[in-house]
């Protein structure tokens, strides 16, 4: 494909559960400040498992996602976002089942009470 | 439009009170290098962006910076929330707690309130596009100077992952606008929203219809002449 636009670097990408960790999934773009080490997220239960899952899979798919937005015709990027994005919409539907919506297209939402309303907000830290 | 995900992009779970530390990352919420002016200068920039591509990036970079204003909402709540009215007043915060009890206001570390003008948009996609690199820069230099004002591995965990961020939308930025500038190179036309303008670049540039194909570019070009040639004409049809 002849595309003057696109660039021809080739990627090498960390991996969902490295590069969430790091705040970034692109090798080349990655840079340490002073000794600070990342922190090793680690989960305390069986919901922050699930959590942490959803959250590493969904920050993989929306770094592929501004990658693509400049590289429309990198294919092989093109299929890690939709592999990303088929994990990340299977974690979120299991997510939800056990622990109330995320969004309000969850399918949680049609149980008694209304959990959007019931299960606390991000800010307060979560129900565990 | 936009919905909301009910829950952080990166986790904040901080254990201690810190007043001193709340009064200073206040800045990244509401200063003029914080998250709140990111996400509103690349949501209202991405208006007048010549192409689809520049019109994606802004707006999903845009909507990212939203996430990083709910975290540090967050931060600033989960430092502040457990202090007493003496440890607010100790602090310096009294004038704080007299206008906003232990709620949010958006301010920088000196206390000067968020305004408009931290938008700063210009219309000119270049322009916009430096500030915006400026800004991610700034954003990261803020947050390592953040960094060396605490101790605690609650705060400096989310303070390193989000400065990370600065360093990725940078190089992103960086990309749509050099972009930008081999694109706009040969026309030697200004890039902005300007009406007749903007029209143009519309059709030179979508990505989705032309940039593959170097002919088409070609031919747009041609048009682009054309349609200067015949602006007369071309305002009379648009009004008309």
């Amino acid at each position: 494909m002849n595309n003057n636009y696109i660039y021809r670097n080739n990627v090498n990408l960390f991996s969902p559960e490295n590069g969430y960790n790091l705040g970034n999934m692109f090798q080349n773009l990655y840079d340490q400040y002073k000794d600070y080490k990342p922190v090793q997220l680690k989960a305390r239960s069986d919901q922050e498992r699930s959590y942490l899952e959803l959250s590493r899979i969904s920050f993989a798919m929306h770094e592929m996602n501004l990658y693509l937005d400049l590289h429309p015709n990198d294919q092989k990027i093109q299929k890690l976002f939709n592999d990303y994005r088929k994990m990340f919409i299977d974690l979120e539907k299991k997510y939800e089942q056990k622990y109330g919506a995320l969004t309000t297209c969850s399918d949680s939402l049609e149980e008694m009470p209304f959990n959007w309303a019931t299960t606390s907000f991000p800010w307060e830290g979560l129900d565990v | 439009m936009f919905s909301y995900q009910k829950r952080l992009q990166y986790p904040v779970n901080i254990k201690n009170k810190d007043l001193r530390m709340a009064k200073l990352l206040v800045t990244q919420y509401g200063g003029s290098n914080g998250e709140l002016a990111a996400a509103l200068r690349y949501l209202n920039q991405r208006v007048s962006m010549p192409d689809n591509i520049g019109r994606a990036l802004l707006t999903d970079i845009g909507t990212e910076e939203l996430g990083h204003v709910e975290m540090l909402q967050t931060m600033i709540h989960q430092l502040i929330k457990d202090a007493t009215l003496d440890e607010l007043e100790e602090a310096g915060l009294s004038p704080h707690y007299a206008e906003h009890a232990k709620g949010l206001f958006p301010t920088d570390a000196n206390g000067v309130p968020f305004t408009a003008s931290y938008f700063a948009t210009t219309g000119d996609a270049l322009a916009d596009i430096s500030e915006d690199m400026a800004a991610e820069q700034k954003a990261r230099a803020v947050y390592e100077n953040l960094i060396d004002l605490t101790d605690d591995p609650d705060v400096i965990g989310p303070l390193l992952w989000l400065r990370q961020r600065e360093i990725v939308h940078y190089a992103r930025f960086k990309e749509l606008f050099e972009y930008y500038n081999k694109k706009l190179k040969n026309t030697n036309k200004k890039v902005n929203s300007d009406f007749n303008n903007y029209n143009n670049f519309e059709n030179m540039l979508d990505m989705d219809s032309n940039i593959n194909t170097p002919s088409s570019i070609d031919i747009t070009n041609g048009y682009l002449d054309n349609m200067n040639l015949d602006f007369t004409n071309m305002m009379m049809r648009r009004m008309f």
